[in-house]
């Protein structure tokens, strides 16, 4: 394997990209259609293999990106819907091995994803042509080029039951040390989510993260006195289903598939803040040519905005393109920020910071909760 | 005869206790899988077939469950001839360091199945398999081969060297011996060791989790990532189907082999 | 005419031919080999796990660079040193041990009358449903099945709604330690009582009706004659149960709430959470040890079941 060789692929495959996008642009078709034109395309793979989250995540982005995708390249998606951080794991393995990886395209959070960047896993994203129509979003911070490409935003609301909350619903995170709240209140098992507005809570600064965390500690150590439940996402809906609990801290997305399915719900952004973070898309290393072309365009795809709208009306997520419409039902809600005023209420650390810094606050959320 | 009513009295408090605790959860899931509901709940929101035929829509399911079922033969049939030996060795000869080597042979039992499933991965990936079904087959052989050993020693009592020593008296050369004495008194402990073995791999997920890809991934493994946010009775009519599937092979058996002489005592 | 060869049927011809065949490749001096033989493959089936714990050696010895997210290229004991230093290890150990020692115990309790009904009951139709139970449970995955027990005993459940009628207000019954006990206990009853059966099986009935007919009542007679007699059986099913539930994940993580875990639960957090994979492989490595230390003794306290058995019949 020459240098040479593989860096003039690059750079070929990077004109050939940007003039398709200049191509696209002009004629108001989709960068897939115009593709179809050149005669140098790579070979098509019979399929592509997605990871993604299941339920109502791979819905949305079946319906938004995968489908219009094979619409348009006649490559099959097929989804792998083993969890992120199951996946990682495998993904490594292969690449140290030197193995074709298990999946083409990685659907993970910023701060996983930024992991397996430092680790060099991830190939270079710079090069696909929608990110030139991109917000500043879409940039991972604090990573050189784009071994990711975040894909929208998210918020960890306070959800809650409304008639739990007789007088209103609660303003601040402290609401949670209410004694009638006494182990009806529920957490993610590594407490992600909750480490930030527990700083604020706690009487701290954000600008102490990650220096000084001991006030979120405290805080911490108070709601372990409510004795939470830890759970992952299907285990907060079958919670707030089974009345177990009545108020908890998760993805904004999760609340409102389980108020989809008739569950009584209600979230808010508590005075203190809550923790905005992002998800993108990645590609492993170790992929052939031609699968790799194709699952770069696959992520080329999800930049779309007709792609972006659709995928995000599913999960009910802001994206990383201008122009979108909010689903009817989340104009406004503080789980959709669109506005410089909404982002004020959010809070958003670096993923450099949290990615290095995770596994002590992970390792010091379990200390205080298997006490 | 106080004596024996008192001791079914006993026996049968027990056994309702075990019984009861063996069979809730499964009676309520199974009890939800017909409901027209879009919960899981028990007793079902009105009865339908809905979740049965959202099931029989999907035709992974279908792919993934024939994958499980291929699993399951690999395993068991690997798992049998080995661990029916590795089973008759320990129980009828003296071997040397025999305590060392059953702490060997118990290691899938006491490495976690997340240390497993790293480790068989990372040997599986050095000699470039993954992706196939065989090494699925192979791995859940080994974790549970333990299972198989155990139940074939535990039923090595029945072996009686006198019985063999008659039969060499008589003539029967080792492999006969073997074949028509030592086997059979075993047994019992085959049947049960590869049935157990069979299920356990018709079932399995944390290690073959880290095996498959998603063109080789069996249904346990797909069942349990499919769980996101919602917890749907499809799921529940999924397990139904299983046991269904399960309960005429074990029925199948039953006509073939009896299963029930095995357990028996004399 | 006819041959005295014709008289001797095929299969004994086939038989003879795989004597001889056995008696060339294996040689009858070879004889004191033969054990090992046969106990050749299955160890070589666990050297395939032994191969991925060499692996997860060398990871242990390695500490993750939290700003490459790779294993350090020099060996150092520092994971050891956490992991015997830090709290929330020794109280996780400690739950998992106590846990799995308490399982034990119980689940033998549950598992042997439950198994010497099976194998004595005269009914067939009896037996078949009790061994059909055993396995139905295996069938609704862990998940599904947590979900089963939040119906029965959740908040809302069926028994806190059963306890409402008679006043009582609902208490938690899940996602405590007694509820990971009792999750384990279920999930290991049909283990338990599958290692048992074969071996009461091979207790001869007439044993215990001797006994009877001596005039001792069945206590007396379970005592003595039954109880010792199933020793192998228990010494099995309490290895399986034993090692199982110290290393189970599923349980814990369901059941427990969150707060419940046991070390195989740290381990997962530390591969596949923090993506510290050499502390997950020191917490994996230890767990192993403590599990042999563990089986080691109990084969020193009580023989080692079968094979003890085995040996003085010989």
């Amino acid at each position: 394997m020459s240098h040479d060789k593989l860096s003039s692929m690059q750079i070929r495959r990077r004109t050939l990209l940007a003039s398709m996008a200049a191509a696209g642009a002009s004629a108001g078709l989709s960068t897939l259609g115009v593709s179809r034109a050149f005669a140098q395309e790579p070979e098509k793979p019979a399929e592509i293999i997605v990871r993604a989250w299941g339920g109502s995540w791979v819905d949305a982005l079946k319906a938004g990106v995968s489908d219009s995708f094979t619409k348009a390249t006649g490559i099959a998606v097929r989804h792998d819907l083993t969890e992120d951080n199951e996946i990682q794991p495998k993904v490594w393995a292969a690449v140290a091995q030197k193995r074709v990886p298990p999946i083409h395209v990685n659907w993970d959070t910023t701060t996983n994803a930024t992991k397996s960047a430092l680790r060099g896993v991830t190939e270079d994203l710079s090069d696909l042509p929608n990110l030139k129509d991109t917000t500043e979003l879409a940039k991972p911070v604090g990573l050189d080029g784009y071994p990711i490409v975040n894909t929208y935003g998210y918020v960890y609301v306070l959800a809650y039951r409304p008639s739990a909350f007789p007088n209103g619903a609660p303003k601040s995170w402290k609401d949670l040390l209410d004694p009638k709240l006494k182990g009806r209140i529920a957490l993610y098992n590594d407490g992600i989510g909750f480490h930030f507005p527990a700083q604020v809570a706690g009487g701290g600064k954000l600008e102490d993260i990650p220096g000084n965390m001991q006030p979120a500690w405290d805080f911490i150590s108070k709601i372990k006195e409510q004795q939470p439940l830890l759970g992952e996402d299907p285990d907060f809906t079958t919670w707030f289903q089974k009345g177990e609990i009545d108020a908890a801290c998760t993805i904004s997305t999760n609340a409102r598939e389980a108020k989809k399915n008739g569950i009584e719900l209600a979230w808010v952004v508590p005075e203190e803040g809550a923790k905005f973070d992002t998800d993108g898309l990645w590609i492993p290393k170790g992929l052939p040519e031609n699968e790799l072309y194709w699952a770069k365009q696959y992520i080329n795809h999800a930049l779309t905005r007709e792609a972006q709208q659709v995928w995000l009306d599913g999960l009910g997520l802001p994206g990383v393109v201008p122009g979108l419409t909010p689903p009817a039902d989340l104009v406004d809600d503080p789980s959709y920020p669109v506005t410089e005023e909404a982002f004020e209420h959010l809070i958003r650390i670096s993923s450099k910071v949290q990615v290095e810094n995770e596994s002590q606050w992970f390792a010091k959320f379990k200390e205080i909760m298997q006490g | 005869m106080t004596g024996s009513r008192s001791k079914s009295v006993v026996l049968w408090t027990f056994v309702t206790a075990a019984l009861l605790m063996l069979s809730a959860p499964t009676v309520v899931v199974l009890g939800a899988s017909f409901t027209a509901g879009n919960i899981i709940t028990f007793p079902p929101d009105g009865l339908s077939l809905k979740w049965y035929g959202a099931i029989a829509q999907a035709s992974d399911l279908r792919q993934a469950f024939v994958r499980s079922l291929i699993v399951a033969t690999i395993c068991t049939v690997v798992a049998i001839p080995v661990g029916t030996l590795a089973g008759i060795a320990l129980a009828k000869y003296r071997v040397r360091f025999a305590r060392s080597i059953q702490i060997y042979l118990l290691l899938p039992f006491t490495i976690p199945l997340i240390g497993s499933g790293i480790g068989l991965m990372l040997v599986f990936g050095n000699a470039g398999v993954l992706g196939k079904l065989w090494p699925v087959g192979i791995a859940c052989c080994v974790i549970n081969l333990p299972f198989m050993i155990w139940a074939v020693t535990a039923s090595a009592s029945n072996l009686s060297p006198d019985l063999e020593l008659a039969a060499a008296n008589c003539g029967a050369p080792p492999l006969q011996r073997f074949l028509y004495i030592t086997l059979p008194a075993v047994l019992p402990g085959v049947i049960t060791g590869s049935l157990l073995m069979f299920i356990l791999a018709l079932n399995e997920f944390l290690v073959s989790l880290l095996l498959v890809d998603a063109r080789s991934v069996t249904l346990p493994v797909q069942i349990y990532n499919s769980i996101r946010s919602i917890i749907t009775p499809d799921l529940a009519a999924i397990s139904v189907v299983f046991i269904a599937c399960a309960a005429f092979v074990i029925a199948l058996l039953d006509r073939l082999v009896g299963l029930d002489i095995f357990l028996k005592s004399k | 005419m006819r041959t005295p060869r014709a008289a001797y049927p095929v299969t004994w011809r086939v038989m003879d031919m795989l004597e001889r065949l056995a008696a060339a490749v294996w040689p009858s001096s070879f004889q004191r080999g033969l054990p090992y033989l046969m106990l050749l493959p299955a160890i070589v089936l666990v050297g395939l796990l032994v191969l991925g714990l060499v692996q997860i050696g060398d990871t242990s010895l390695r500490v993750l660079d939290t700003s490459t997210f790779l294993m350090s290229e020099d060996y150092t004991l520092a994971n050891y040193q956490r992991v015997l230093t830090e709290n929330f290890f020794a109280t996780v150990a400690g739950r998992s041990l106590m846990g799995s020692l308490i399982v034990t115990a119980i689940t033998l309790l549950f598992a042997f009358p439950y198994a010497y009904l099976m194998v004595r009951t005269p009914s067939s139709a009896l037996r078949k449903f009790l061994l059909v139970a055993l396995f139905l449970p295996f069938f609704i995955g862990q998940v599904v099945r947590a979900y089963g027990w939040l119906i029965i005993l959740g908040n809302q459940g069926m028994v806190n709604e059963a306890l409402g009628l008679v006043g009582v207000p609902p208490m938690r019954l899940l996602y405590n330690y007694p509820a990971v006990l009792f999750g384990l206990v279920q999930y290991m009853l049909p283990f338990a009582v599958l290692m048992l059966a074969p071996a009461l099986t091979a207790i001869p009935n007439e044993l215990e009706a001797a006994a009877a007919s001596l005039g001792a009542g069945w206590v007396r007679t379970f005592r003595y004659v039954v109880l010792p007699l199933s020793r192998p059986g228990l010494v099995g099913a309490g290895l399986v149960v034993v090692t199982l539930s110290l290393t189970d994940f599923a349980i814990p993580a369901i059941l427990g709430g969150g707060t419940q875990d046991f070390i195989a639960n740290a381990i997962y957090d530390q591969f596949f959470r923090t993506s510290d994979q050499g502390l997950g492989a020191t917490l994996s490595l230890m767990l192993v040890a403590v599990g042999s230390i563990l089986v080691g003794v109990v084969f020193m306290l009580f023989g080692a079941g079968t094979l003890a058995m085995g040996e003085t019949r010989k």
